[in-house]
């Protein structure tokens, strides 16, 4: 008997122990720290001469340019020569790093907020920093661009790509595509041609006079809380949105052409030729749909307060796809 | 011989099937009467080997009472003590040792997830962290009050459009500091859940949007107050609901007549809209983080 006792006792305890193992392990283990971002604090090199900072450097027709910018007005012209050329007033130093060469011209540089030949600095900034920031580069330059806080214009290269946290963006006379992204400010593209992706969080996003440069270039654009105003888009394939923006169209639909305008709570307004053809697919929600164009074939049905009407004006060359929420659609003459 | 009784009657004397009276006339008479005292002895004599022969028949139970036996035995086993079935049980020598594999293996386990969790405590003290700690913030969804006219259908080419009063009412917006605090992990943590449990399965792919949005909500939440000026924050906000209004409006719709691809298509461009709107604050966040390395 006592030996069944002593039995009973330990296989008890046994089993005590096992639940509470099996519970600490089933346990959520606790959260790992969350990594951190190394926020750095890398020395700004001011420039102690009483002269604007300003330096040059040769490089090949299509170069590749990358900097950045914590602060200031930005400005990007495209040139005839090979040579970048930089110029900082009331700010930091200016530089070059050559990151990559072919043959004997840099092919890609990265522009630095410090002169690395003469600056011996390990945790120098390398961003640029000023009053005004001014960088002449070759017309068929690539240029890469990550700022701050920054108001930026850029004229003539081939091609740009941005990213700015805060500021407005213009372009003009970019060769071949765009990529612009601003977080709180406008984004204006003028005279342009390629692929182009246009976002703004808080802002407007403006584009005209803008084409395709190669066949199947895409033309995007995106607001969250600004207007999209459109005039004389040439990309036959174009995707607007906006949260709680208007989007404004003033263009032809091209043949071949698809369209895509969406919004939450702001209005499609389509500004359009009398002869233009296409085929219209609309879901809008608690807005209206208005045409001064005469529609053929429309069909709509209206299950709920949701409707959705198609209908085609001329031979229905291009396609388009409009969603509103809560907006209205227009179709006006031009 | 007079009175004598036939075969029958004595075997059924012996097999005491007579009645009473009969019984004793029959006893009476075999004690006197030579004759039926001889047929008596041999019906005896056969019945003996009758018996003999049919003996182990005889001794078998009947099914009924077999049946009875066995529940007899069952009920006797189920008033045993439980202690004395388990004592019983564990009596036996095998039962000890799997009892004592038990113990170490217990032990073992225990000791395993001791030491799991102490290299994450010995890791958080290593990394060096001098920076502000970053305090994440939780922000409960913001209500939106929205008059909008419902009757205003027309047909296309009647160009006459009553534009809906875009009035926003903010109703609450509350930031309570998530760090430490239960009831703000809690209501992060059922978020999803709450979404997920709003999903109809009308919409193809919806729970693969709401997915993102609640993995979005989460990173938004702990870093939106870092990253966002006021004015920003408040367009944010703003937007949200907007966005927030079209998805629980398109819902409604979409549950209510299913086959309605007018508002699947309405609403599969919020819920992007929305992951668009979210992805924005954590790419700049990405980018403000990149500038800073």
């Amino acid at each position: 008997m006592r030996k069944i006792h002593i039995n009973s006792i330990l296989i008890i305890f046994a089993l005590l122990l096992s639940i509470g193992a099996s519970f600490s392990l089933a346990q959520t283990p606790p959260p790992k720290p969350t990594p951190k971002p190394h926020n750095k604090v890398r020395k700004i090199i001011q420039n102690s001469s009483e002269m604007p900072a300003e330096k040059s450097i040769a490089v090949d027709a299509g170069v590749n340019i990358s900097l950045c910018v914590s602060d200031g007005k930005l400005k990007i012209n495209g040139w005839e020569r090979n040579e970048i050329r930089a110029f900082v007033s009331g700010g930091s130093q200016v530089g070059f790093t050559v990151l990559q060469k072919k043959k004997t011209n840099p092919v890609w540089v990265k522009v630095l907020g410090y002169d690395p030949s003469t600056n011996k600095e390990t945790d120098a900034e390398e961003c640029l920093a000023g009053d005004e920031i001014e960088l002449d580069v070759p017309r068929n330059a690539i240029v890469n661009i990550k700022s701050n806080s920054s108001e930026m214009v850029i004229d003539s290269v081939g091609k740009v790509s941005v990213e700015n946290a805060g500021g407005d963006v213009f372009l003009n006379n970019i060769g071949r595509g765009i990529e612009a992204r601003t977080y709180e400010g406008d984004v204006t593209v003028e005279n342009s041609s390629g692929a182009m992706s246009l976002f703004s969080t808080t802002g407007n996003i403006i584009a005209f006079d803008v084409n395709a440069s190669e066949i199947g270039d895409i033309f995007k654009a995106k607001t969250s809380n600004g207007a999209v105003t459109l005039k004389n888009v040439g990309q036959r394939q174009i995707e607007v949105g906006s949260n709680s923006g208007s989007i404004n169209f003033n263009g032809e639909f091209l043949t071949g052409g698809q369209y895509s305008f969406g919004t939450s709570n702001g209005s499609i307004i389509l500004t359009i030729p009398q002869n233009s053809s296409f085929i219209i697919n609309a879901s809008y929600g608690y807005g209206v749909f208005v045409s001064e164009m005469p529609l053929q074939n429309i069909e709509k049905n209206t299950p709920s307060k949701i409707q959705n009407l198609s209908a085609q004006m001329g031979s229905g060359d291009a396609s388009l796809k409009l969603t509103t929420v809560s907006g209205a659609i227009r179709i006006r003459k031009q | 011989m007079k009175n004598c009784f036939d075969e029958g009657t004595i075997q059924a004397f012996l097999d005491g099937e007579l009645a009473s009276d009969l019984l004793e006339n029959v006893a009476r008479h075999v004690a006197v009467c030579d004759g039926c005292a001889v047929l008596m002895a041999e019906a005896e004599e056969e019945s003996a080997f009758a018996f003999s022969a049919l003996e182990q028949e005889f001794n078998t139970l009947v099914p009924t009472q077999r049946l009875w036996t066995k529940i007899n035995y069952s009920i006797d086993k189920e008033r045993k003590s439980v202690w004395q079935t388990v004592f019983a049980f564990f009596s036996n020598p095998t039962v000890g040792a799997f009892a004592s594999l038990l113990v170490v293996f217990g032990l073992f386990v225990a000791f395993l997830s001791w030491q799991n969790n102490a290299p994450v405590n010995s890791v958080a003290e290593i990394v060096p962290n001098n920076e502000k700690i970053v305090s994440p913030i939780f922000t409960p969804a913001v209500t939106i009050d929205q008059t909008l006219p419902s009757d205003n259908l027309e047909d296309p080419q009647v160009a006459v459009a009553k534009q809906s009063k875009k009035d926003f009412q903010i109703v609450k917006t509350d930031f309570v500091k998530k760090e430490n605090s239960p009831k703000a992990n809690n209501q992060l943590k059922y978020q999803p859940d709450a979404l997920n449990s709003a999903t109809n399965n009308n919409l193809i792919g919806e729970e693969s949007y709401i997915k993102t949005i609640a993995t979005l909500e989460k990173t938004v939440n702990s870093r939106k107050d870092e990253v966002l000026k006021p004015s920003s924050r408040f367009a944010f906000e703003k937007d949200l609901a907007v966005v927030n209004d079209a998805i629980k409006r398109m819902k409604g719709e979409v549950k209510k007549n299913p086959k309605n691809e007018a508002a699947k298509n309405v609403l599969r461009a919020s819920y992007q809209n929305k992951i668009d709107l979210l992805s924005s604050v954590t790419e700049k966040t990405e980018l403000m983080a990149s500038l800073k390395q």
